[in-house]
């Protein structure tokens, strides 16, 4: 549970009701992809969310494709009736699992399958309608060859179904299969339910009869999801004066400066290295970075605007001049430089800014707890939803960020997050589906940059160290090498000592792997 | 990258021996206990009402980073600062209704921009309507002669007629143009553009835009009722177009003028264009080709809209004990009075509402929750309606303010809507984290708010589409419910003022008059008359 405005007395949340989203569509349509990502968006907002995927029960229960009749994927009548029995057990079997999810206490059930007749359709929507559950219809439509194309490759066979088959004989199969399937395909035209028809990954949205606070937010969210390649980027602010306060927005300090440059040169080597590698043009790719409004996270973006300036001057165009300071009036909300070599736009988010801490701000944990001892114990025993007094919780948190994670499912190019350790937090267990009790527990040390690259079936992330010094991770320890005399320590909530390291790949290892539990 | 002969990456050396020496003073003042370690009182850390901000600010003042590159910005001093509005000049958005008239073309375009005012964009609506009305005012005016204007002007097989609604329509997506070049962010033509033929030309001119986006907004009414309304709106609400004749004829004149239209309406099919369709407002929606942040945006707001009648009541908390004592921000219980007010408020608001349900939002602070504790409907607890955070300063008097930061304090007052505190926020970043509240609100039907000063000016400018310039200088009073009902064109409004003593927390900006609120639901149907009407260049 990670981020409901508001709860209600049945445990559901929005007032929504339960919803039973029932995916339609010919197969390698994105289905799967769109059910998982949505899944993880509405978990995320804190409703219990299942998908039931079709395929997967069925290749659990009967193995994979070897094991199956040969006219398993043949619709109509041709099936012998021992196949037809099949997949009529198949699909019981995933109602069953339907039903139990409701009737545990879960709100909505993203039921993945090709679910293409209308009468299988009906059957399937009243039901479910009659126990009181809101049915709506997302069908995937997709006209655009080389998506398929793209979709089967990439995805199809590398699936259990096709575990040791020549690649291009599987492609072949798999076209055979969606041929079958097309005979017998219907398109939702009937006005019964409400209905989301998305076409060719978003290029066009239908919507009809959507009603609902969770609907609405479903479809916005389907509106906003891209499948364009990006990279994200994670990286900490610098160390500021005076760590330890929320309210002081104090400036870098020394060493902050220091890293700031860092963290300049390691994500344009890096960035350099991914565009290669993928063969795209820099040139046409802008670097989009955001940070907070606090001092310490955009002066920590500010050696990128220097370096895309002074790379303009190189290419002889004029300088942007820099007016002289005030004494007010200096905070630029956005600054873009652009330039051949360096195309950054640098945006501020107040949505962005640290979990506040209320009135304990500027106290280290002991002081927290030897001044305000009943609310630490409670703090302790709820670090995610506790909110100590005029403080935020990392749930508040949250609700306060979900406009920026639409936005960042919006953005197509690059993104750099310059962030507080709270803010990168939430922000990641979103992106690789983490629980929310874990959420407060997650080490951001800084000196680590953190890559996240959008895939089918959820995110790659790898991490990369590259900073060593002061403030790297919190200061109160003694033993810590790097241990900064002069900064004491952190706000409560951003502290990051003592926190479970999350179980990245390091970047440093050559072959890439995948998070568990985020890819298939 | 840079050459590095010209520009050296930051030395460790150059880096401002400054902000060493705050962190030194930092560190002294830690070690001498300054920072307060009281037994039994946590140390007051950062606030502006002690010295120790000024002292650290002075050690840090001149810090910078020693590049020749991009001047840094200047470290951190005072309690606060101006903050310039966030970069918007990349949007350049046309959008160009569709629909039959009566179909809540202009209801549509006109909520649009309010909400996109309110964030700041620069929107403008260009009706045809009220330029066609306009022209032909001055014309009568020069010439004495009154254009014929009933439904035989809009049918299509009147030539003439044809060319000169043509031609309107065709001035007023210039004028739309030449506004966007000139800075503004989306232009919202309100139009029938009823034909595939209008909309492909409409096409072709904004193509010759670079970075202009166009957008079809279609809205498709078929339910007898609402279309029923709206005419009768129409020749209720003192149409010049009907001045002169009974509402019988008006109504008569109108229905034929809308199957002039009928006959030649084509529904938007075409599968280039970007477009949103709305049916009904609200029951369904297609959108076509809807891509960039903005205009996700505009079709997420226009799905959350609904006609339904209701109304939003607004009341701040009762009178606090920091309103007692003046002082800003905190977290304090009400006074006497303030409780007073909280016993009082729910027989108002029961005579009021009746048996309607009705919906209480709070925000999570004690005083609002206080004043909630005995009205008889559900309530929710919103973080997001959380008085605005003056950072730094919470907890102080304004004369506390001005006696420790006097320029300070008079720049606030100089641009209040943009002023940030330091560690706390400006209008501006209130009025970003109400977004999401007011999408709320146009979801939900009856809603009672018990919030704060700021707040509650914030969402009001919303409902009244006020300026962010006066936005910071609403008078909300104390102890007052405010109801707010939604009309096509604007907000009704009710004020009911409880005889329960309080202090008057209005700060009126000095030296500047007041903005006296004008229920803004009547339609307008003529351009801004100051304002002359450009003749468009004739485009080939």
């Amino acid at each position: 549970m990670v981020a409901p405005l508001y709860t209600t007395a049945s445990g559901l949340l929005f007032h929504a009701g339960k919803i039973l989203v029932i995916t339609v569509g010919l197969p390698a349509r994105g289905k799967t992809h769109i059910s998982r990502a949505l899944e993880r968006y509405l978990r995320w907002m804190g409703v219990k969310t299942q998908v039931v995927s079709l395929g997967d029960y069925r290749r659990k229960i009967l193995g994979a494709t070897q094991k199956v009749p040969p006219d398993y994927f043949t619709l109509g009548t041709t099936q012998s009736p021992e196949t037809q029995q099949l997949r009529k057990k198949v699909s019981a079997g995933c109602e069953k699992l339907i039903w139990e999810f409701f009737e545990g206490g879960g709100q909505v059930v993203i039921y993945d399958a090709n679910n293409g007749t209308k009468a299988a359709r009906q059957t399937l929507a009243e039901k479910f309608d009659k126990a009181g559950i809101h049915v709506v219809m997302l069908e995937t439509i997709c006209d655009d060859k080389e998506i398929i194309e793209n979709n089967i490759r990439s995805v199809k066979i590398s699936s259990p179904d096709y575990r040791g088959w020549d690649p291009d004989k599987a492609v072949k199969d798999y076209y055979t299969r969606i041929r079958d399937h097309e005979k017998y395909y219907e398109t939702v035209d009937e006005r019964t339910w409400p209905y989301i028809r998305i076409i060719n990954v978003g290029e066009k949205i239908m919507v009809n009869n959507i009603q609902g606070y969770l609907q609405s937010r479903i479809v916005f969210f389907l509106m906003n999801i891209h499948n364009r390649f990006r990279t994200i980027y994670f990286a900490r602010s610098g160390q500021s004066l005076i760590e330890h306060s929320y309210k002081a927005d104090s400036d870098l300090s020394p060493a902050g400066w220091e890293y700031a440059e860092r963290l300049k040169e390691f994500v344009l080597e890096r960035r350099a290295k991914t565009l290669k590698e993928r063969g795209l043009n820099p040139q046409e790719r802008k670097l989009v970075i955001w940070t907070s409004t606090h001092r310490r996270a955009h002066h920590t973006a500010w050696p990128f605007l220097a370096t895309a300036q002074a790379s303009n001057v190189v290419e002889g165009l004029p300088a942007r001049s820099s007016p002289e300071p005030s004494s007010v009036g200096y905070t630029q909300a956005v600054t873009k430089i652009s330039s051949p070599a360096l195309n950054v736009k640098v945006v501020e988010k107040p949505q962005m800014l640290e979990i506040n801490p209320g009135i304990w701000d500027g106290l280290s944990p002991e002081q927290a707890k030897k001044y305000y001892p009943e609310d630490w114990e409670r703090f302790l025993k709820d670090p995610y939803s506790f909110r100590a007094p005029r403080a935020e919780s990392y749930h508040d948190l949250s609700v306060r960020l979900e406009p920026i994670l639409i936005e960042l499912e919006k953005e197509q190019e690059d993104l750099l997050i310059i962030g507080h350790a709270s803010v990168i937090r939430c922000m990641l267990a979103y992106l690789i589906g983490l629980p929310a009790s874990e959420i407060p527990a997650i080490e951001i040390a800084r000196g680590d940059l953190l890559e996240v690259v959008p895939a089918s079936y959820g995110v790659h992330s790898q991490a990369f160290h590259f900073w060593d010094g002061p403030g790297r991770r919190g200061t109160a320890d003694d033993d810590v090498p790097g241990k900064d005399a002069i900064n004491f320590y952190e706000n409560y909530a951003e502290d990051t000592k003592g926190k479970r390291k999350l179980d990245l790949e390091d970047g440093s290892t050559p072959e890439p792997m995948t998070l568990p539990g985020t890819n298939r | 990258m840079a050459d590095p002969q010209i520009f050296q990456p930051i030395p460790k050396l150059r880096i401002s021996d400054d902000l060493t020496r705050a962190a030194g003073v930092l560190q002294d003042m830690q070690s001498h206990g300054e920072l307060g370690d009281f037994p039994n009182s946590p140390p007051a850390l950062f606030g502006a009402g002690g010295p120790m901000l000024k002292r650290f600010d002075e050690s840090a003042m001149t810090s910078r980073i020693g590049s020749q590159a991009a001047t840094p910005p200047l470290s951190v001093k005072g309690i606060g600062n101006k903050v310039a509005k966030p970069d918007y000049s990349e949007s350049k958005i046309v959008l160009a209704m569709v629909g039959l008239p009566a179909r809540g073309k202009s209801y549509l375009s006109n909520k649009l921009m309010i909400y996109l005012k309110w964030l700041e964009y620069d929107v403008k609506v260009f009706n045809v309507g009220q330029l066609r009305r306009t022209r032909a005012r001055q014309k009568a005016k020069q010439s004495g002669i009154k254009e014929d204007h009933t439904a035989q002007w809009f049918s299509h097989d009147n030539l003439s007629a044809t060319e000169s609604r043509e031609k309107l329509a065709q001035d007023s997506l210039e004028m739309l143009i030449h506004w966007l070049k000139q800075g503004g962010n989306v232009g919202i033509h309100d139009a029938t553009n009823s034909t595939r033929s209008r909309r492909a030309s409409i096409e072709a001119r904004v193509a010759k835009e670079k970075g202009f986006l166009l957008i079809f907004l279609e809205s498709i009414c078929d339910d007898p009722a609402i279309i029923a309304a709206n005419v009768a709106l129409k020749i209720r609400s003192g149409d010049p177009d009907y001045k002169d004749m009974s509402p019988e004829v008006a109504k008569r004149d109108f229905l034929r003028r809308i199957t002039e239209y009928e006959k030649v309406y084509e529904t938007i099919t075409e599968p280039h264009l970007s477009y949103l369709r709305i049916v009904n407002v609200g029951s369904e929606v297609t959108m076509s080709r809807i891509n960039g942040y903005l205009s996700s945006r505009i079709a997420f707001y226009l799905m959350n809209l609904h006609l339904k009648p209701r109304s939003i009541y607004l009341s701040r908390h009762g009178e606090s004990q920091f309103n007692v004592e003046g002082k800003i921000g905190g977290d304090s219980l009400l006074s006497p009075r303030g409780l007073q007010y909280s016993e009082a408020l729910p027989a108002l608001v029961t005579d009021n509402i009746g048996n309607a349900p009705l919906t209480v939002w709070t925000s999570t602070l004690r005083r609002t929750i206080q004043t909630a504790e005995s009205l008889p409907y559900p309530k929710l607890t919103w973080k997001s309606l959380d008085e605005l955070d003056a950072g730094v300063c919470d907890g102080m008097t304004y004369e506390e303010i001005e006696q420790a930061y006097p320029e300070d304090f008079a720049n606030r007052d100089d641009d209040k809507f943009n002023y940030r505190y330091r560690g706390g926020e400006s209008y501006r970043d209130v009025v970003v984290r109400l977004e999401p509240v007011i999408m709320e609100l146009e979801r939900q039907e009856n809603i009672l708010i018990i919030g704060h000063q700021a707040i509650l000016r914030c969402l009001y400018a919303y409902f009244h589409n006020f300026p962010q310039v006066d936005l910071p200088y609403i008078k909300i009073p104390l102890h007052t419910l405010i109801k707010l009902t939604p009309r096509a064109y604007g907000c009704d409004e009710e004020r009911y003022a409880l005889p329960i003593q309080a202090v008057d927390t209005h700060r009126p900006k000095p030296k500047a008059h007041q903005p006296t609120v004008q229920p803004s639901h009547a339609r307008q149907y003529f351009t801004d008359v100051a304002e002359p009407i450009p003749i468009p260049k004739q485009t080939s």
